[in-house]
């Protein structure tokens, strides 16, 4: 056994394309490797879940107080912009799915291949946040060079928010629709960049043959963490874009 | 099996849009976050493989939920019983006052006791 500090166990490749797994020397079996390595995972994704949750509840408070300022806001949003995200990272996960089965079952190809589009769906989410993030801007809705200037006592106006002109001028705390949106998409987007990193660094392992039917942990794992920021967004979508 | 899940996942998007359409006053946002919570269930279940996962992975990610509902039902509970004019005196600005105003008239009623 392992925890004699001698021996590691090794699960064997199952193809010549393929390098054995070595299972780390505190484990004696690489199910138990697994199933620690999961867990823990499944730890971290209940803290995701409760950061996010702390940001649905701001959502729902303010909303509940603000109803008609998050009408008009979420028409300053173009929802066609938010259901082709929406249609993106659906796609980004059925291929992410579908990759980590081809790593189960050893097809370092198709693996490469779904995570490959997976990175695709990952890169277009961020082009098309870009764009609707810019034209924000140009509406004064989110001035982003003025994110961080000092609120300007004199006049009671943010920096950052110049709604002049707009339907956002007339409805109280029009900031506060802008200010919960900018969070809550842009700690998504830092979620999707990270993630699409994650899938770019399994993929070299994939391409090095570390990962088959025998060692499958990080695939399933980054796997997971992809999931959970679609899994974010089908409930941003909703909330944001077609303000109930 | 997984691409089934995708194409119910897409129609429930269509359908999404679809009731946000149409004025259900309230019940919009309960309509909204029904669909929104069947999709997300068959995105844990099915990409995430929670429906063949073990006990104690399915206890600690579905136990977040309930952590979840907690921090919902005292945050909203606090908005339902909160006495709105507390707020409103506060700020200066008349835009917010107007409006108030008109959706609180005991708000505007109350405006001398606190200047």
């Amino acid at each position: 056994m392992s925890h004699d500090g001698h021996h590691s166990v090794v699960v064997p490749a199952p193809g010549p394309e393929f390098v054995p797994h070595t299972v780390a020397h505190h484990f004696d079996t690489p199910v138990q490797e697994f199933q620690a390595a999961k867990l823990g995972f499944w730890l971290f994704l209940a803290t995701e879940i409760l950061l996010f949750g702390g940001l649905f509840a701001a959502y729902f408070y303010y909303h509940e107080m603000y109803p008609e300022t998050f009408k008009v806001g979420g028409h300053q949003l173009d929802w066609k912009l938010g259901a082709l995200n929406t249609t993106v990272l659906l796609a980004s996960s059925w291929t992410m799915a579908m990759g980590v089965r081809s790593a189960q079952t050893s097809q370092k190809q198709k693996t490469l291949m779904f995570c490959g589009l997976t990175v695709l769906g990952a890169a277009a989410f961020m082009v098309v946040k870009f764009f609707e993030y810019s034209a924000k801007n140009e509406h004064g809705f989110i001035v982003f060079k003025n994110l961080f200037a000092p609120y300007d006592e004199a006049t009671g106006q943010l920096a950052w928010f110049q709604p002049h002109g707009t339907e956002m001028a007339n409805v109280p705390h029009g900031h506060m629709f802008f200010a919960i949106y900018l969070t809550m998409t842009a700690i998504h987007g830092l979620h999707v960049i990270i993630g699409a990193g994650l899938i770019v660094w399994v993929m070299k392992g994939v391409a090095k043959g570390r990962f088959h039917s025998g060692y499958f942990l990080p695939v399933d794992l980054v796997g997971l963490y992809w999931h959970l920021v679609d899994l974010i967004w089908i409930f941003l979508f909703p909330l944001l874009y077609l303000v109930p | 099996m997984f691409t089934n899940v995708l194409l119910t996942l897409l129609v429930l998007t269509v359908i999404t849009v679809g009731t946000s359409r149409i004025d259900f006053g309230a019940a919009n946002m309960l309509i909204a976050m029904f669909i929104a919570s069947i999709k997300a269930s068959l995105v844990i279940l099915f990409f995430m493989h929670v429906m063949w996962d073990t006990a104690i992975n399915k206890i600690v990610f579905l136990s977040s939920f309930i952590f979840l509902a907690l921090l919902f039902v005292f945050t909203l509970a606090d908005q339902a019983t909160r006495r709105i004019d507390h707020d409103i005196h506060a700020t200066k600005s008349k835009v917010d006052k107007q409006w108030v105003f008109k959706q609180y008239p005991h708000a505007a009623a109350g405006k001398t006791e606190n200047h």
